[in-house]
């Protein structure tokens, strides 16, 4: 079974990468989990989980000829297995973002869920392509008028592309009471439920210097608390991973720009 | 709301409401911006807002199509899309009638927290403000709850995002992505 999962934001700095790498962690308890830094223009998982000195990265699987194999460049961390990209503008030049579909294919194939951080933008055939491969999206909100906007335009694409909506999550939040009413008012566009509401904390910022993902700096903070609430709240489906493996080898990829 | 007319110090079209907040702020304006969203389509037709500001700092904000003021004026008003914005200096004494209304009042960090989602501004707005504005924000209703209020233009914004998918879809070659 496998069900590969896009974890978007429309607009930068809503927190997508501690989202992913935390809910990675909190679904790795029940789930084998492959997260994969999609983001291969502003690459920065590598960051928050401790690779920034590893030297094979997505960017060797996504430019031709390397010959560098699926597995070289995932790593075993905190419970997960984890595929980082790297963050010379040479390389992602270089690669060819089609390719992607192949790399996830191949790592569809022994797991049983996908996490694509997935770039904070929807202005190019790269930035979109994660969502169009992914099964459904988690759309990362901050309780701002931006962040909705950017994040209802995500869902659209994500719909017009098939993919349907998880849940959203609002991080970054500072006001309790406003935020239910917020959510209960989001709900109704969203296609999805709201997963969770994760408060701002010094703790998520402590967590991305010390190069650790959130549930491993601090597990028992209420943020992480709040990402296990919300991978709870995802009921990962049993796709066949023969199928997820065909439909990223056959998904329409445009040409390198 | 009625406001003397004051000198036009500044007119851009910005992408995000924070540049003009940014500049308001810096140039420590005692006035007035008029936002003016340039998607008409999204909010049927031309619409303006106005927020005034003492020493840099928002006090308050009224859109006069929907004759609402506070958090719910920027929130009535926001779109996706560019703005034009215009900054007009005005004396604080021309302002204060206008500053005597409470119910036009925002908080002072509020503007950059949610039309323009920039924390560090809000932050150096906050640290500007002073001490008197505090209590204030305390009772502010949200600028983000007004704008998901409004169904039509969260609709209008919708398709429009629909649209622009549908349209690039086609572009990028994932056509077939479309019927899957």
């Amino acid at each position: 079974m496998v069900e590969a999962f896009a974890v978007a934001s429309g607009k930068g700095g809503t927190g997508k990468t501690t989202s992913t790498l935390a809910l990675g962690m909190a679904l790795a308890a029940d789930h084998d989990v492959t997260v994969i830094d999609a983001d291969t223009g502003m690459a920065n998982l590598l960051f928050h989980a401790g690779l920034d000195d590893v030297e094979v990265t997505l960017h060797d699987l996504l430019v031709e000829e390397t010959g560098t194999r699926v597995d070289e460049a995932v790593y075993d961390r905190f419970g997960m297995s984890v595929v980082p990209c790297g963050t010379s503008l040479a390389a992602f030049e270089a690669a060819d973002p089609g390719r992607l579909r192949d790399v996830v294919a191949d790592l569809a194939a022994d797991t049983d869920v996908v996490l694509l951080d997935s770039p904070a933008a929807l202005g190019s055939k790269s930035a979109v392509l994660p969502v169009v491969l992914a099964d459904r999206v988690v759309v990362v909100l901050q309780p701002t008028i931006p962040s909705l906007s950017d994040g209802l335009k995500v869902q659209e694409y994500a719909q017009s592309y098939g993919t349907e909506t998880a849940g959203v999550l609002f991080n970054k939040v500072h006001d309790d009471e406003r935020i239910d009413r917020v959510a209960d008012q989001a709900e109704r566009y969203f296609g999805g439920e709201t997963l969770t509401t994760v408060p701002d904390s010094d703790v998520v910022r402590a967590a991305r210097r010390a190069g650790e993902p959130l549930l491993a700096h601090a597990p028992d903070s209420v943020a992480a608390a709040s990402y296990r609430e919300a991978a709870a709240a995802i009921d990962v489906r049993d796709g066949d991973e023969d199928d997820v493996a065909a439909r990223f080898r056959s998904a329409v990829v445009p040409e390198t720009p | 709301m009625r406001l003397p007319e004051g000198d036009l110090v500044r007119s851009r079209v910005v992408s995000d409401p924070g540049a003009a907040l940014s500049a308001a702020l810096d140039r420590r304006l005692t006035g007035y911006a008029v936002f003016r969203p340039q998607d008409t389509l999204l909010l049927g037709g031309d619409r303006r807002a106005v927020l005034t500001f003492e020493g840099g700092v928002p006090v308050l904000a009224y859109d006069g199509a929907t004759d609402r003021g506070g958090a719910e004026a920027l929130g009535d008003l926001a779109v996706p899309g560019p703005y034009k914005v215009e900054l007009y200096e005005l004396s604080s004494d021309a302002l204060s009638d206008a500053h005597d209304t409470p119910e036009l009042r925002v908080s002072p960090e509020m503007p950059a927290e949610e039309l323009a989602a920039d924390s560090e501004l809000a932050e150096r707005t906050r640290v500007l403000a002073p001490d008197d504005r505090e209590e204030q924000s305390q009772n502010d209703k949200s600028a983000l709850e007004a704008f998901l209020d409004d169904e039509e233009k969260i609709a209008a914004i919708r398709e429009q995002a629909r649209e622009e998918a549908e349209q690039r879809a086609e572009e990028w070659g994932f056509d077939d992505a479309l019927d899957r």
